[in-house]
């Protein structure tokens, strides 16, 4: 009896026990599904990846403001900007297409995912500098600019393309999956807020002039075009942004953190359609 | 003779307290550095104290977003010599960090509630 309390008693300390109390990924992805349907009846599965602007959670009018501007999209030159980026060759004659499968050409649904040689979790934007770097190019910043320009170019190609992630039945692919879960329901900062309480309990409600998007389908429009930034910019971005606007320090992109996230998120919109990139506010 | 003498004692006179003026001067503006250096000893206690708090809430990913700022803003106040401003800005910040490791240890087993 001595040594199973012990036992337990290390298992609590080095983290374990945690993970395997939590419920399942599918588990989890079942109930937040069922969560977003219960709350607004009036929007599709698939409606949702478009954000604050869907049916059934924007006005008549938002809704239409933002199809006027997705006729025109403000995203067309950095996406054209992105593409060039994507096919010039490197110095030593290569071009990103030789990094990824497919030559990276309609693979954003399969992103991030856990690699199982480095076990950890693996973006887009990190296997684009990991290029880079790999072909004697200098990585690129995080965030916005080039980076976002052509990881949103590839997601583009992705376009109509249901997200597929996976979360394998291994210890650090499940903690990597519950730790960007902790990270969406733990409250921080000086305002202690999640980030299930702005886009899961209080979506679709205005928080000052601003309405609250769902988190179900956030994903699929990243790197999103936003007016406030008025460039692309990447899903780690956002992160920060919405860190710090409840007023905790923010995590750097592409720290295990974010990338974690990431990680749930998308898992999460698994079977929603990738509409990257897309225009918000 | 005595039209040399007064002249001369009016001077060694005004020799004599321009001296103690000038001890006088000295010795208070020692005080003053005394005084100061006291009081960033005790700030530098509290800053000390403030920084351990901050690095045991980032620790737990529990560090608020403005409390290093103001860690800066208060080390700069103390510089200055505005240690009224700079205590009131350090206290606050160790609460701050407090505060986020609270919530972080509060936070630890987070999860939905449908």
């Amino acid at each position: 009896m001595k040594k199973i309390a012990l036992l337990v008693t290390a298992l609590i300390a080095v983290g374990i026990l945690p993970i395997v109390a939590n419920a399942a990924p599918e588990d989890d992805l079942k109930a937040f599904r069922a969560y977003f349907k219960k709350r607004f009846p009036d929007t599709s599965f698939q409606e949702f990846t478009n954000g604050n602007y869907a049916v059934g959670i924007a006005s008549a009018d938002k809704r239409a403001q933002w199809e006027d501007a997705e006729e025109f999209p403000p995203y067309e030159l950095p996406l054209e900007k992105g593409q060039k980026l994507f096919e010039t060759p490197f110095a030593n004659g290569k071009t990103y297409a030789s990094c990824f499968k497919n030559g990276g050409i309609g693979i954003r649904q399969y992103y991030p995912y856990y690699d199982p040689n480095t076990k950890s979790i693996k973006t887009l934007e990190g296997e684009i500098n990991e290029c880079r770097v790999k072909n004697g190019e200098k990585p690129l910043k995080w965030k916005k600019g080039d980076i976002a320009a052509i990881s949103a170019y590839m997601a583009s190609t992705s376009r109509g393309k249901a997200i597929d992630i996976k979360v394998p039945d291994e210890p650090e692919a499940l903690a990597a999956y519950e730790r960007g879960k902790h990270h969406y329901y733990a409250k921080r900062g000086q305002l202690n807020m999640s980030c299930a309480d702005c886009h899961m309990y209080n979506s679709g409600s205005y928080i000052r002039a601003d309405l609250l998007s769902a988190s179900l389908g956030h994903p699929t429009g990243f790197p999103v075009y936003r007016a406030k930034w008025g460039s692309l910019g990447t899903m780690h971005r956002r992160f920060g942004g919405c860190n710090k606007q409840v007023r905790a320090k923010p995590y750097k992109a592409q720290s295990d953190e974010y990338k974690a996230l990431e990680y749930f998120l998308n898992y999460m919109s698994n079977g929603q359609k990738v509409n990257a990139p897309s225009y918000r506010q | 003779m005595k039209n040399l003498l007064i002249p001369a004692l009016l001077a060694s006179s005004l020799i004599l307290l321009g001296g103690c003026a000038s001890t006088q001067s000295s010795s208070s503006a020692q005080a003053k550095a005394d005084e100061t250096s006291a009081q960033m000893a005790v700030f530098q206690t509290s800053y000390d104290n403030a920084a351990l708090a901050l690095k045991t809430a980032s620790s737990v990913g529990g560090e608020w977003r403005d409390t290093g700022k103001m860690m800066k803003q208060a080390k700069a106040a103390a510089e200055a010599g505005d240690f009224a401003k700079a205590e009131k800005l350090i206290e606050a910040a160790k609460f701050q960090a407090e505060m986020g490791y609270q919530q972080a240890m509060a936070q630890k087993n987070a999860g939905p509630h449908y």
